[in-house]
């Protein structure tokens, strides 16, 4: 009895470890709703939005997003200081523990340079996301046109 | 030297700070005042001047090659932005919003137009000025010119703009730039100003506040 008694709790260890391999074995690091803002036929830079989460318990860290489409990716932040709006580089990009952070308009963002073909709404371009874990994510983004008009949709009379 | 007594010359000084002092804080005072009474004014999200300040000439072209200066404020409400076409996120995303205002402010019986100025005239020439505007949409008009003539125009509205340099290997710029938006009345007077963050409803309510008192 005794010697049964000093194992049960190791057996409800493996037991419960059993049933949390499932979500351990989830990606560490997810991308949700990735966009490109469509831009204006002359424009050579775009950006790309979307959220990424960390699942994990451990702080990992986008080291570098590129995409095939486009010659060059820079992940970058706007700030406005004192009423001027500026655009700072960003190298690392740390994700905290079981957060995420979210690239959105007139805040963090992508930007992209100079696309390798023309790009409108509909199409889709391959963003690789790479995590200091060695990890890279894959997503496809939709281009995204938004001149203002949708967001007033629900106004009309 | 070392005198308790101050001297004749030194209570003198002390009697000018002291007026100096006592003016300061008159001007604070009454200030403070006259922003109070301007009534209305605390509602509103942008900051409008309790007097339109009248605007320095200024010579700039729009993006059809056509003169764009001081008669060109005339006669109408102008939104005024300053950017680049070079710009992914701000511009983009402002344009945006003053489309949503434009869109918002449909139903009203004044002419209201909206106005990008160029802060890189380097890069952006007419033509690609009015491909990036009239993307968001077809009514909005672009404006560049000669460096002095957006210095006439920038120095007075307190914008500031500053190229970024490059990183090494990247031949593309980046401008830093005042992000508000300018508001000027049909006198061609600069009557308020739009600070970020920008919200189309909160620009088309405030500007339906501003209309009324205008009238």
């Amino acid at each position: 009895m005794i010697r049964i008694h000093k194992q049960l709790p190791a057996a409800i260890f493996f037991v419960m470890l059993c049933l949390l391999s499932p979500v351990m074995a989830a990606p560490a690091v997810d991308v949700e709703d990735p966009w490109i803002r469509e831009a204006p036929p002359a424009s050579t830079v775009l950006a790309a939005y979307m959220v990424i989460k960390n699942n994990g318990d451990t702080q990992y860290t986008i080291t570098r997003i590129e995409s095939p489409d486009f010659r060059d990716a820079q992940i970058h932040r706007t700030v406005v200081e004192d009423g001027v709006a500026k655009m700072m580089p960003v190298e690392q990009l740390p994700l905290p523990v079981h957060g995420s952070i979210s690239f959105e308009p007139g805040g963090l963002h992508l930007m992209l340079f100079d696309p390798l073909r023309s790009l409108r709404e509909g199409d889709e371009v391959k963003l690789v996301i790479h995590v200091s874990n060695g990890d890279s994510i894959t997503v496809q983004a939709p281009v995204v046109r938004k001149r203002g008009e949708d967001d007033h949709a629900h106004h009309h009379h | 030297m070392t005198t308790q007594r101050p001297t004749p010359i030194s209570r003198h000084i002390l009697i000018g700070v002291i007026i100096v002092l006592l003016a300061t804080a008159a001007g604070i005072w009454s200030a403070r005042l006259v922003l109070q009474r301007s009534g209305p004014q605390d509602e509103l999200s942008a900051t409008r001047f309790p007097v339109a300040r009248a605007v320095q000439p200024f010579e700039l072209v729009d993006h059809n090659n056509v003169a764009f200066n001081n008669a060109s404020l005339q006669h109408r409400w102008s939104f005024m932005f300053f950017g680049y076409t070079y710009c992914p996120d701000v511009c983009p995303t402002t344009l945006s919003v003053l489309n949503s205002v434009a869109q918002r402010l449909q139903d009203l019986d004044v002419d209201v137009r909206f106005i990008m100025v160029t802060v890189d005239p380097e890069r952006d020439t007419p033509e690609r000025l009015a491909q990036f505007v009239t993307y968001f949409n077809g009514d909005f008009i672009g404006v560049t010119g000669t460096d002095e003539g957006l210095e006439q125009l920038t120095k007075q509205l307190g914008i500031l703009h500053v190229r970024v340099q490059p990183e090494p290997g990247s031949d593309s710029y980046l401008m830093d730039h005042t992000a508000a938006v300018f508001l000027f009345d049909p006198d061609g007077r600069y009557h308020a100003v739009f600070s970020p963050p920008l919200s189309a409803e909160k620009i088309a309510g405030d500007f339906r506040k501003i209309l009324q008192a205008y009238q």
